[in-house]
C-alpha cells in the first residue's frame, strides 16, 4: 500500500506569511520552504511490544509511508521536527527512519528537542539530524516543542507537545473528537503526526482559528 | 465418629450458644459431609455462614479420627478458602469462623488475606498457610501467580463462594470460574460451594459456579425458607399537584421525610446516585439543623476511612441517620437500623428488597421501607415494587460469557508463576460456564496474542511477554512479571482525582470532568461539607474547608440504572390497572387518578393490549412519543432504530430523548409517522443489522473497551516511583481501540467490546422481545394539543441533555408547568 497525499489542504496567512496545512498533519511554511512536523513518536509501537503489550505493527508502516509521501509531494528545503520525534529508548524503528532520511540528501532535517527525545546524541548525529536544544527562532517565528507561556510581542509561536483535538457536537447527541491545527493570535499548535499517539481535547476561544482533519481533508470549523 | 455423632457436636455447640439450627443449615451440613458440591440459597443475616463453616470443620474432625492423628501434630496446610466479594464482610466471617473453631475445639488458624494484608504477612502465610483463609477473587488470582502454587493448594478441600449472586454478574465471577477450574485439577477431591441470595436465574448461578462438575451430578441446591415480611409505604404529598411531573431529586417531600427520621432510632436514607446523596444530606441539614452531628453520609467516592467510621458509628448507635447509596446495599448488618427510606425508584426489585432488608433484624420482624417519589409517575413504580415483592419476582444476574480479557489475564498469571501447558489448560477452561463455547481457533489466537503479540514473527520483532520453553508457556522477564502482578484484577477504577486537604488528609475522589469546570476559589459541596478549591496538583485536588456556601455539587457518571426487565413487566401491569380503574391494592394508583384522567383527556391511557403513540407539533418542532415501558437502555436503542428506519423513508434529522417509560423523536420537519407505522418500522426483522447501522456502536464499543484494555493488560496505570521506561508505556484504551479497529478487526478483544454493547448495554434480546410484544398490540396514535403527563418528563430530559445551563432549564421547566396548570 502506498500512501497518497490528501488533496484537500488549507492555507492560512499569519503575519503576512503563508502556511499550508496538510491532512497528513504537517505544515508547510511556503515562503521559506520549511516543513513543520511535530510529535511523530516513532518507535512507540516497538516500545510497547517489547514490554509485552500487543500493539499491531501497522501504525509504524503508516507513519513511514505518510512521511515519505509528504516529502515527495511537498519537496521542502528544510524539515523541522518539533519534538517527540522518537518515543523512548532506542529501538529498531530508528534505523527505519534513518533509511528514509537517506533518500532525501538535499533536505536539511532538524529537530527541536522534546521531552520524549531521550536518546544519546550519537543516535541523532548518526542520521545527520541538526539538533536544537532551545526553541528555534526563524524571523519573528519561534518554533518550540512545548508551547511558550508568554510569546514576546511581535513574535509568533509554533508548538507541538499538546496533540490538540477538538470536540464537535451535532444533533441527536452525535459528537466526535478530531485532531486539529489550532491558531490563536500569537500561537499555533500542530497536530501530532504519529499514529497511535492520541488526542488532548482543547477548548478553543471565539477568536481562534481551528482546522480539523477528517477523512484525509483539512477543514476549517 | 459417625456422621450423626459429628452432627451432634454441631448441635451441642449451637445449644451452648442458645441457637437452634435452621432446617437449611442442617441440610447443608449433611450434604457437605456426604461429599456434595452445592449452592446454599439464603438471604443475608440468616445464619448462612454457619451452614458451611460447620461441616468444613466437622469433616476435619472426622478425618482426624479416621487417621488417628492427634490434634496439632503436624502442619495441615490450607484446607478451606472462603471467597467474599467485599472486604467489609471478611472480618465478620472471620469472627464467625473463629468462634466455631474454638467452639468445636479444632486446632485451626483462621486468617484474612485481602488487598490490605501486608507483604510480610502474606509472605508468612505462604510459608505457613492458615487452615481457613478468607479472601477475595483478586487475592486468589494473586496466589495463582506465586511460584509453587500447586504445593500451596494441595491440601485444599473446599472453596466457598459467598454472595455468589454478586460475583457472578461481574467479571470477578469469571475470575472465580477460572481459578476453580485450575484448583479442581490440583485438588481432585475439591468441593465447590456457593452462597447466594435469591435471583431470577438460580440455575445459571449453579452452572456458572460448578462448571464441569455439574455433569457429574453430585450437587445439591439448598433453599432456606426464611422469608422476610416487607411493607412498602409511599410518602405522599397532601395533594397530587404538589408533586412535579418530572424530576429526579424529590426534595419537595423533605418536610414529610424529616418526621420519619425523627421518630425512628436509626434510619438509612438510600438515594440512587452519589450526587443525590450529597444534595439530600445538604438539604436535610438545612431544613433540620438539629441533625448535625448525628447524621452522616456514605457513598463510594468518600474515603474508606470516613466510610469505616460511619459504619462503626452505625453499629454503636451513635448515628440517627445516614444518607447513602448502593455502597451500603451489601455488607455487615447494622442491627440498630430501624427504618429505611428510599428516595426515587430503585429501578429493580432485588435492589429494593435488599435495602428494605437492612432494617428489622429480629427474626420475624417486619422490614418497613418508605418510598419517596421524585415525580408523580414514579408512584406507579412504588405500586409495581409492592406487587413484585408479593409475587416473589426478582431479577436475573446475567453472567459474563466469553470474556477474553479475563482469560488473557489468567493465562499470563499462570505463565508468571509456574508456567502452563496449553492442552491441559484448554480442557480446564473449556469446562467453565464462561468459556464452554470457546473454539480451538480462538484458543490459538489467544496463545498467539500472549506469545507473539498477535503478529506474524519477523526478524526484528522484539515482542516479549510469554515465552514457550519445551511446551511450557512462561514469563521469564521479571519486569513484565511484576507489572502483571500489580495489575491483576477486573475492577477498573474511573479516571478520577483524589480530593485532599492542603494538609494532605484524604477525603475522597471526584471525576476529572467535573473539577475541570471549576477555578481556584470556587466552592463545591462534597462529603457533606463546603470545600474551596485551592489548586490541582499531580492528579490531586487540594481543598480547604470554608464557611462560604457551595455553588455546585459534583456528580459521578454512570449513576442511573435503567428499569429492570422484571420491573417493567409489573409496571405495565399496574398501568393497566390504572386504565381499568382497579385501585384496590395500591393507594398510589388512587392518588394518581387525577393525573391519569388528564392523560386520558389529552391523549389516551393504554390498556395492556394497546401501544400508545403520541404525535404533535410545538414551537420546537414535530414530536413523536412512544411508550414501551422497557427502561431507558432499551428505549435508547429503539429510538435510534426507529429514527434510522424513518430516515430511510425521507431524509430527516432527529433529536432523541428517553426515560424509563418511553422515548421521543423530535424533528424540525414533519415526521411521516403514519406511513412509518404502516411500513412496519417497529418490526423485529433485521434487528441486528439495523441497530448496527443506526447506533453509533463504534462509540459505545469504544467506551466498553476501557475495561477490556485494562483487564487484558494493554493499558498499564503505572505505580509510584516508576522509571521513564514505564512512564512511556502509559496510554489510553481509546488508542488501542482505534488501532485495533483500523488494523486488526479480527482481534477477539475488539469483538468482545461489540458483543458486550449488544448484550449488556442495548440488551438486544430484551429489545427484540419488546418489539415482538408491540407488534401484537393495537397501536393507538393520538394527536394531543399539549404535551401529556407521560410525555412531559421525557421532553424535560431532552432539555437537560441539550446542555442548556441549569438555571435556564429550571426556568423552562417552571414555565412549562405553569402552562400545564389550568
Amino acid at each position: 500500500m502506498t500512501y497518497k497525499v490528501g488533496l484537500v489542504s488549507e492555507e492560512v496567512t499569519i503575519r503576512d506569511n503563508t502556511f499550508v496545512l496538510y491532512p497528513e498533519k504537517a505544515v508547510l511554511w511556503k515562503t521559506k520552504g520549511i516543513l513543520l512536523i511535530s510529535d511523530l513518536h516513532l518507535g512507540k509501537v516497538n516500545h510497547f511490544r517489547r514490554s509485552g503489550i500487543a500493539v499491531p505493527h501497522s501504525p509504524n508502516d503508516q507513519n513511514i509511508e505518510r512521511l515519505i509521501a509528504l516529502l515527495q509531494e511537498v519537496k521542502p528545503e528544510r524539515v523541522l521536527f518539533m519534538g517527540d520525534l522518537f518515543h523512548s529508548h532506542y529501538n529498531q524503528e530508528w534505523e527505519v527512519f534513518g533509511q528514509v532520511l537517506k533518500y532525501f540528501p538535499a533536505v536539511s532535517f532538524e529537530l527541536v528537542m522534546g521531552n520524549h527525545d531521550i536518546m544519546s546524541d550519537y543516535q541523532y548525529l548518526k542520521h545527520q539530524l541538526i539538533i536544537h536544544r532551545e526553541p528555534l527562532k526563524v524571523g519573528s517565528f519561534i518554533m518550540s516543542h512545548e508551547p511558550i507561556d508568554e510569546v514576546p510581542e511581535a513574535c509568533y509561536n509554533f508548538a507541538g507537545h499538546i496533540h490538540p483535538g477538538v470536540h464537535l457536537r451535532g444533533k441527536g447527541r452525535q459528537g466526535i473528537t478530531l485532531p486539529c491545527f489550532y491558531f490563536s493570535k500569537d500561537q499555533s499548535l500542530l497536530p501530532a503526526f504519529g499514529a497511535f499517539t492520541g488526542l488532548y481535547k482543547i477548548k478553543p476561544k471565539v477568536d481562534d482559528q481551528i482546522f480539523v482533519i477528517v477523512d484525509n481533508k483539512v477543514l476549517k470549523v | 465418629m459417625t456422621d450423626p455423632e459429628l452432627l451432634t457436636l454441631a448441635h451441642n455447640w449451637f445449644t451452648e450458644k442458645g441457637w437452634k439450627p435452621f432446617a437449611f443449615q442442617e441440610e447443608a451440613w449433611q450434604a457437605y459431609l456426604h461429599g456434595y458440591h452445592g449452592l446454599v440459597n439464603a438471604p443475608t443475616g440468616s445464619g448462612k455462614t454457619y451452614s458451611l463453616v460447620m461441616p468444613v470443620l466437622l469433616e476435619y474432625i472426622r478425618e482426624q479420627q479416621e487417621t488417628g492423628i492427634s490434634p496439632g501434630s503436624k502442619a495441615k496446610g490450607l484446607r478451606a478458602i472462603w471467597i467474599t466479594p467485599i472486604k467489609a464482610l471478611a472480618k465478620e466471617i472471620s469472627n464467625s469462623a473463629q468462634r466455631a473453631v474454638q467452639g468445636l475445639d479444632v486446632d485451626w488458624q483462621v486468617k484474612l488475606r485481602t488487598g490490605d494484608t501486608s507483604p510480610s504477612e502474606r509472605e508468612k502465610m505462604k510459608r505457613n498457610p492458615p487452615e481457613f483463609m478468607i479472601t477475595t477473587p483478586e487475592s486468589l488470582q494473586l496466589m495463582l501467580a506465586q511460584k509453587g502454587y500447586e504445593k500451596f493448594f494441595k491440601n485444599l478441600k473446599t472453596v466457598v463462594c459467598d454472595e455468589w449472586h454478586e460475583l457472578m454478574g461481574s467479571k470477578r465471577g469469571v475470575q472465580m470460574e477460572l481459578a476453580l477450574s485450575r484448583l479442581k485439577t490440583i485438588c481432585p477431591n475439591l468441593r465447590v460451594w456457593g452462597i447466594s441470595a435469591t435471583i431470577g436465574n438460580m440455575d445459571e448461578a449453579l452452572q456458572a459456579l460448578l462448571g464441569s462438575s455439574l455433569q457429574k451430578g453430585k450437587y445439591r441446591v439448598i433453599k432456606s425458607d426464611i422469608k422476610k415480611a416487607i411493607e412498602v409505604e409511599s410518602v405522599l404529598p397532601d395533594d397530587v399537584e404538589q408533586l412535579p411531573w418530572a424530576g429526579h431529586l424529590g426534595t419537595k417531600l423533605i418536610d414529610k421525610v424529616i418526621p420519619i427520621i425523627q421518630k425512628s432510632k436509626s434510619t438509612l436514607i438510600f438515594t440512587n446516585t452519589r450526587s443525590f446523596a450529597e444534595i439530600w444530606y445538604q438539604k436535610l441539614l438545612e431544613r433540620s439543623p438539629d441533625l448535625a452531628g448525628i447524621m452522616a453520609m456514605h457513598h463510594g467516592s468518600i474515603s474508606r476511612e470516613l466510610r469505616d467510621w460511619v459504619e462503626e458509628a452505625l453499629h454503636t448507635e451513635q448515628l440517627k441517620a445516614v444518607v447513602c447509596t448502593s455502597s451500603l446495599d451489601l455488607g455487615v448488618d447494622f442491627r440498630p437500623v430501624e427504618t429505611i427510606i428510599q428516595i426515587g425508584s430503585p429501578k429493580g426489585v432485588a435492589r429494593f428488597m435488599q435495602r428494605a432488608g437492612r432494617s428489622g433484624h429480629q427474626p420475624g420482624a417486619l422490614s418497613k421501607i418508605y418510598f419517596v417519589p421524585t415525580h408523580s409517575l414514579e408512584l406507579i413504580e412504588a405500586a409495581a415494587l409492592r406487587d413484585a415483592i408479593a409475587n416473589g419476582v426478582v431479577e436475573d444476574r446475567v453472567p459474563y460469557i466469553r470474556s477474553f480479557d479475563v482469560l488473557i489475564q489468567y493465562l499470563v498469571t499462570l505463565a508468571v508463576s509456574d508456567g502452563f501447558r496449553p492442552d491441559e489448560i484448554f480442557q480446564e477452561v473449556k469446562g467453565t460456564f464462561c468459556y464452554s463455547s470457546i473454539t480451538e481457533e480462538e484458543w490459538r489466537w489467544l496463545l498467539d496474542f500472549i506469545t507473539t503479540g498477535g503478529a506474524a514473527l519477523t526478524a526484528y520483532d522484539e515482542y516479549r511477554k510469554v515465552e514457550v520453553e519445551n511446551g511450557v508457556y512462561k514469563v521469564t522477564n521479571r519486569r513484565i512479571a511484576m507489572r502483571h502482578r500489580l495489575s491483576i484484577g477486573t475492577i477498573v477504577s474511573d479516571s478520577s482525582l483524589q480530593v485532599k486537604y492542603v494538609s494532605g488528609k484524604y477525603i475522597g475522589t471526584i471525576e476529572e470532568w467535573f473539577i475541570a469546570r471549576l477555578n481556584p476559589g470556587d466552592v463545591f459541596w462534597f462529603a457533606g461539607r463546603n470545600l474551596e478549591l485551592v489548586r490541582i496538583k499531580d492528579m490531586t485536588v487540594q481543598v480547604r474547608k470554608t464557611k462560604k456556601k457551595a455553588k455546585v455539587v459534583p456528580s459521578w457518571q454512570g449513576g442511573r440504572m435503567p428499569l429492570s426487565s422484571q420491573m417493567s413487566v409489573v409496571l405495565r401491569k399496574k398501568l393497566h390497572e390504572i386504565t381499568i380503574k382497579d385501585f384496590d391494592h395500591d393507594v398510589e394508583l388512587r392518588f394518581l387518578q387525577p393525573l391519569m384522567d388528564l392523560q386520558k383527556k389529552r391523549s389516551h391511557l393504554p390498556t395492556k393490549n394497546e401501544f400508545l403513540v403520541e404525535y404533535f407539533k410545538s414551537t420546537e418542532g414535530f414530536h413523536v412519543l412512544m411508550y414501551p415501558f422497557e427502561g431507558r437502555a432499551v428505549h435508547e436503542g429503539m429510538a435510534a432504530l426507529l429514527a434510522y428506519r424513518i430516515a430511510k423513508i425521507i431524509p430527516i434529522t432527529f433529536s432523541i430523548a428517553m426515560n424509563d417509560y418511553g422515548f421521543e423523536l423530535l424533528s424540525d420537519q414533519e415526521i411521516p409517522l403514519y406511513e412509518a407505522i404502516e411500513t412496519d418500522v417497529l418490526s423485529a426483522d433485521n434487528l441486528w443489522q439495523d441497530i448496527q447501522a443506526s447506533i453509533n456502536s463504534v462509540e459505545m464499543a469504544r467506551r466498553r473497551f476501557r475495561d477490556i484494555a485494562s483487564i487484558s493488560g494493554l493499558v498499564f496505570k503505572g505505580y509510584p516511583g516508576q522509571q521513564v521506561k514505564e512512564r512511556h508505556l502509559q496510554s489510553s484504551s481509546q488508542l488501542f481501540f482505534d488501532v485495533f479497529n483500523d488494523y486488526e478487526s479480527h482481534n477477539l478483544l475488539l469483538l468482545q467490546a461489540y458483543e458486550e454493547v449488544m448484550e449488556f448495554q442495548l440488551e438486544e434480546a430484551r429489545m427484540r422481545n419488546a418489539l415482538q410484544r408491540i407488534n401484537k398490540q393495537k397501536i393507538i396514535i393520538t394527536e394531543p394539543d399539549k404535551p401529556t403527563p407521560l410525555a412531559f418528563p421525557i421532553m424535560v430530559d431532552r432539555l437537560s441533555r441539550e446542555k442548556l445551563s441549569s438555571e435556564k432549564l429550571e426556568d423552562r421547566v417552571r414555565r412549562m408547568q405553569l402552562q400545564f396548570d389550568q
